[in-house]
């Protein structure tokens, strides 16, 4: 695997209500680095700051103070409509509900994010139908959101945060709103796109077990991370 | 290319929520055909006074009146004299006909059977029919300069007098005038009788007893009635429409002004005809524009509804919103895709506004149509009821639906632009 550093954080720290009597500080000056095709995990328990984080690293929030470079640019000094562009091409966000636009196709749920890059409707759909392929989802093409099982729409949404080859896939819970058996599924196809494409993945949770699964561990608590695992040696299959 | 993206979306957004979707274009629908409506009937009204007005005739007349100051005083010599007359008729022989007629009572005659007809009598420098069922020629400027004996008469009196059907042209006729003097005429032609002189016949009249208008030339009945041709105050000349009326109306003033040039107080004024139906377009085009602005007041309110749905529906999709952002919209985007749906609900609802503003200005057309014919039978032939929706009017419509929904459809489609991803991505 390549050594090129894909995230790069350094003393990264958020407050919210800055200059009022209830200022809050969320992040403490988080600093680490993924590299990419690296499938990491965060982990924290609900208040730890994990959620700021991710938002922070899917680019939806500028930190308050530190760099964060996501492909060597600086995210901090970006506006908007680079921060969207950014959301857009180099970040695959993967919900725990899902997120599928409703009374939209799958189809056209996978496409979306390329017709906001400007991909032509042909090159679209041509992408989006290989995708339904790698998640086992091709005979699902037309059904609308609400015709799916919690399971076939995750899948669906891995597709969505896939199409525009981002430089990561970033899960939040992508396991929470499913059974076991399911979520096994998910998580075996998070497996499978990291060993087969190569994906750089970064999975948010509250669940030891499933950070157990990925090559290293990052723990959050209280803004801070407290351990950090490094990569280790595969232990999924 | 996105444009084609957001009216599909838009239309897909608009079919989930038909009921809704309808409802509030209602207002715009509303709004649209009131203002169609009354432009169609203003200019269905313009329409039949113009028509009704062309049925009376060839209007290409100017008038010609003599103007003096206040305190100077005016005799015979200084009035319009023919010598005036027939030399602008000599100097600008393409350009002008004299309109000029004087009514000398009945005249009679008697049919092969002996039976009385009688006629009233007209001396006309010129006439241009009003309707196109002439046979043979009219009375003309050359038939008074050579004191022709010709008539022109109408098909009723044709009927009347030759009872065997002969051709009517050419054949000479005895007039009786109310003085006692009797002079024979040269049938040169005749026209049908105009619709408006069959109502003055009482019910049950029979067809020898109507007595139909005659033309002779206006010199040749002075002369019979030992009569001379007065200086009038006023005078008419018909125009030949195919020059431009403006050039001529100065031609006609130049022509005056250098008759008048030594007459201190005394000047000629010169009125077009055509411009009474100008003056009246002018005022029923007034009133409608007046009126349609009251009613595009209801379009306002459509516009307020179209915002207060509009809100609705980015507060309804707020989370669809967030996921947009999330995978990479941008603001400019969401706003275009929000603003698409305002003005796809106005133009939708403008263009049903159209049809149906023109559906019911047309019903009230016909509505007016038949009670019109039901009072006054006798001018339905006269008075045609033009149905013809405006087209600018329709065209400006289109233009402010769309207008509508820009305006009333950027607020809330800022608002959803606005939102932060984060907290949109949270809303349930």
């Amino acid at each position: 695997m390549s050594n090129k550093v894909v995230i790069s954080m350094r003393d990264i720290i958020k407050r919210y209500y800055i200059g009022k009597p209830n200022e809050l500080q969320i992040l403490n000056g988080i600093s680490f680095d993924v590299t990419e095709g690296e499938f990491v995990s965060i982990v924290g328990a609900s208040g730890s700051g994990k959620s700021t984080l991710m938002n922070i690293i899917g680019a939806l929030d500028r930190p308050t103070e530190g760099t964060y470079l996501l492909g060597g640019v600086d995210i901090s000094t970006l506006n908007d409509v680079e921060l969207s562009r950014i959301r857009n091409k180099e970040i695959g966000f993967v919900f725990q509900t899902f997120n599928l636009i409703s009374r939209t196709n799958a189809l056209k749920n996978i496409e979306m994010p390329m017709m906001y890059a400007g991909i032509p409707r042909k090159q679209r759909m041509q992408r989006a139908e290989e995708l339904l392929e790698l998640v086992d989802m091709a005979d699902r093409a037309d059904h609308q959101p609400n015709e799916l099982s919690g399971g076939q729409k995750q899948r669906v949404a891995i597709a969505r945060a896939m199409a525009n080859h981002p430089s990561i896939l970033l899960a939040d819970e992508p396991t929470g709103a499913l059974d076991t058996k399911t979520g096994r599924m998910i998580m075996d196809l998070f497996h499978k796109l990291h060993r087969e494409e190569g994906t750089t993945i970064v999975l948010i949770t509250h669940s030891p077990e499933l950070a157990e699964e990925t090559q290293r561990i990052v723990t959050i608590s209280d803004g801070s991370i407290i351990s950090d695992t490094g990569v280790r040696s595969y232990a999924a299959d | 290319m996105q444009l084609i993206e957001n009216i599909r979306l838009a239309f897909t957004s608009l079919f989930a929520n038909k009921m809704r979707a309808l409802l509030t274009m209602l207002g715009i629908i509303i709004g649209i055909s009131a203002v169609i409506m009354i432009t169609t009937i203003g200019t269905s009204i313009q329409k039949t006074l113009s028509n009704t007005f062309n049925s009376m005739g060839n209007m290409n007349i100017f008038d010609i009146v003599i103007q003096t100051d206040e305190d100077t005083p005016i005799f015979e010599d200084d009035l319009i004299s023919r010598e005036m007359l027939d030399e602008l008729v000599t100097t600008y022989p393409d350009h002008f006909d004299l309109e000029m007629s004087e009514s000398f009572g009945n005249a009679t005659t008697r049919n092969a059977k002996g039976q009385t007809i009688t006629m009233n009598v007209s001396g006309a420098m010129d006439i241009t029919p009003a309707f196109d069922h002439r046979r043979g020629r009219t009375i003309c400027y050359e038939d008074n300069k050579q004191m022709k004996n010709a008539v022109y008469v109408t098909d009723l009196f044709i009927n009347q007098y030759f009872i065997n059907g002969e051709d009517p042209i050419g054949q000479t006729i005895n007039l009786t005038f109310s003085n006692g003097v009797s002079a024979d005429f040269v049938i040169i032609g005749y026209d049908e009788l105009p619709q408006i002189y069959k109502r003055q016949y009482a019910p049950g009249t029979k067809e020898i007893d109507k007595t139909t208008p005659i033309v002779v030339p206006l010199d040749t009945m002075l002369h019979l009635m030992h009569q001379e041709p007065e200086n009038e105050f006023y005078a008419m000349v018909r125009y030949n429409a195919d020059y431009d009326p403006v050039m001529l109306q100065e031609e006609l003033q130049e022509f005056f002004d250098e008759k008048y040039a030594e007459k201190a107080g005394i000047s000629i004024y010169i009125f077009n005809e055509q411009s009474y139906l100008g003056m009246i377009n002018t005022v029923i085009s007034i009133v409608t524009i007046a009126i349609s602005v009251i009613a595009a007041i209801s379009l306002i309110v459509g516009g307020v509804g179209v915002m207060n749905i509009m809100l609705v529906s980015i507060t309804e999709r707020t989370k669809e919103i967030g996921i947009r952002k999330a995978l990479g919209a941008q603001n400019s985007a969401i706003r275009m895709q929000f603003v698409v749906e305002a003005i796809l609900i106005c133009l939708i609802g403008g263009i049903i506004g159209i049809f149906t503003g023109m559906l019911g200005g047309m019903l009230i057309g016909y509505i007016a149509k038949e009670l019109v014919t039901q009072f006054y039978a006798e001018y339905a032939e006269l008075i045609s009821i033009t149905i013809q929706p405006s087209v600018p009017a329709i065209l400006i419509s289109v233009f402010f639906s769309i207008l509508t929904g820009v305006f009333f459809g950027y607020y809330p489609a800022n608002k959803a632009a606005k939102m932060n991803p984060i907290d949109a991505l949270r809303y349930d």
